[in-house]
């Protein structure tokens, strides 16, 4: 299998890996074809993402779109998280196998979760209104 | 270690430079066809017998019961659809752990009406003999047993099964291709009537393969066309490949037994580095009855994929047990069948040794592979934080 070099990086050198205490916002997605798993933690400031933490059960590339993912979502509004693409996993690793595009999937999937997440959260204090 | 650490002989070796250089003359002066009647077809057919004497010689068989293939699964179809195609209807006897060329072979064939009995593995992956001798019903026509499995080594008892199938007057084949060359095969000691055995699983070139058909076995052709291999298998012969395979058998000859007793000591230190370093890992297959060179571990909480790609990436090629294609991820079928569970299952690596390893290479390996499952852990939610 070809990967990028980015991707590679990604995996030898995975950014903000590991839990994270008391988070804002916590998402996970599974990849029902293989058992991929990846969970991500968001703290948010602001409305926006001021640190990503994320916990990943599977291939390389499953590991490195996970560690991408976390530099894809640090800064972002918590908003635009909501309709991040797989294609844009993607695209932060420079690109997947048509075979490994599950990565992509599962890791924007669990990005989208932990902004709902986050959201959800937010309101919930409320009790007037809750998000799905 | 020179660099590289090549960690995969299961699924192909390296051609031994002796094989490369009885082979060469074949590729050029001696380029004919071996059925043409001139000297230059004179010429390669003689490459093609002294290959097939080299290899007879090796099994201690005759030389009219060699049939050259193209490889380790044309072998199996051959066997297999031959003898089923000479019965025209009956049942079958294999395991659920054989290689895909003999799996899918019966498959078809029970699409055409043949019946097939797939027994049950132990937790070793060995099959029990009681179990064959039960499965036996008055239509069977063919017991077909792999000598040793791909993924985890295990050595099936076939002296014990042979000795079944022979009591009761069945053909027996045996896919041979992870012991020829490897282990002993004592084909009228094991009652083996057919023999599948491969030419690049011992230091032979790709694309050519034998099967041993014990005189006297009923069989059909399954490819044909011309009178080559005595109407058995038509098709122009490989002869570089046949005469590099013939080449490689009788450097086995030479160097089997004493590769055997280095490469299961090498092997043994492998998996004890590996478990005195690593927590969570379990043996696969069966602890002695076992190929010299195998080694499959399962890790806990690993995907095997992460791991090859991680050891491919220090230089060191070994292989996963589960498969991923277009991300759906199978555990090996194998272990599946030996109830390995499934936490454990997509975890598997496979690494096998052959003769250029070293204790160096080993050293390496237990450098790199325990940092890499404890790092790939520590990413996982199932890590203890």
């Amino acid at each position: 299998m070809n990967y990028s070099e980015t991707l590679i990086d990604h995996f030898r050198n995975p950014r903000n890996a590991g839990m994270m205490r008391d988070p804002d916002g916590i998402g996970e997605e599974t990849f029902d074809g293989c058992g991929d798993l990846a969970r991500f933690y968001l703290k948010v400031v602001d409305g926006r993402v001021a640190d990503v933490r994320f916990q990943t059960y599977g291939c390389g590339p499953t590991i490195a779109a996970s560690s991408a993912g976390t530099e894809l979502a640090t800064g972002r509004s918590v908003s635009d998280l909501l309709t991040l693409s797989e294609r844009d996993v993607a695209a932060a690793v420079d690109g997947l196998p048509a075979e490994r595009l599950h990565a992509a999937q599962v890791v924007a999937g669990a990005i989208r979760a932990a902004a709902r997440d986050f959201l959800s959260r937010r309101s919930a204090p409320s009790g007037m209104k809750q998000h799905v | 270690m020179n660099g590289r650490v090549y960690l995969d002989h299961n699924a192909s070796t390296q051609v031994h430079p002796e094989v490369v250089a009885a082979m060469l003359p074949y590729f050029g002066e001696r380029f004919g066809n071996p059925s043409s009647v001139h000297s230059f077809g004179r010429e390669a057919r003689e490459g093609v017998e002294i290959a097939r004497e080299q290899i007879t010689n090796f099994l201690r068989v005759s030389k009219d019961e060699v049939v050259f293939t193209s490889g380790g699964t044309e072998s199996d179809n051959l066997a297999i659809k031959g003898v089923a195609g000479a019965r025209g209807a009956g049942h079958i006897i294999t395991s659920p752990i054989e290689h895909h060329a003999v799996l899918r072979t019966c498959q078809v064939l029970e699409t055409q009406g043949f019946a097939v009995t797939y027994l049950p593995v132990d937790g070793d992956g060995l099959v029990n003999p009681d179990d064959v001798r039960r499965a036996i019903r008055p239509d069977t026509i063919l017991i077909t047993i792999m000598h040793a499995n791909s993924e985890v080594g295990t050595i099936q008892p076939v002296d014990t099964i042979g000795a079944v199938a022979r009591e009761r007057g069945i053909p027996f084949h045996v896919d041979g291709v992870q012991t020829f060359g490897k282990v002993p095969i004592d084909l009228d000691g094991f009652g083996i009537d057919l023999l599948s055995f491969s030419s690049h699983k011992i230091y032979g070139p790709k694309g050519v393969a034998g099967l041993y058909i014990r005189k006297g076995t009923k069989m059909v052709s399954v490819q044909h066309g011309g009178e080559h291999e005595r109407r058995r298998r038509a098709g122009t012969e490989n002869v570089p490949g046949i005469v590099g395979f013939g080449k490689a058998a009788e450097l086995r000859a030479r160097e089997m037994e004493a590769e055997a007793t280095r490469l299961t000591a090498l092997r043994n230190r492998l998996w004890d580095g590996i478990s005195a370093r690593v927590a969570d890992v379990r043996l696969n297959g069966h602890p002695t009855r076992r190929l010299p060179g195998t080694l499959n571990l399962c890790f806990r909480h690993v995907e095997s994929e992460s791991i090859v790609l991680g050891l491919d990436l220090k230089g060191v090629a070994v292989s996963a047990g589960s498969a991923c294609t277009s991300g759906n991820v199978e555990p090996s079928y194998v272990l599946v069948a030996m109830g390995v569970p499934l936490d454990w299952a997509m975890g598997s690596v496979r690494a096998t040794l052959g003769r250029l390893n070293t204790d160096a290479d080993i050293d390496y390996v237990l450098v790199v592979l325990p940092p890499l499952v404890e790092r790939i852990r520590r990413l996982s939610p199932a890590a203890v934080s």
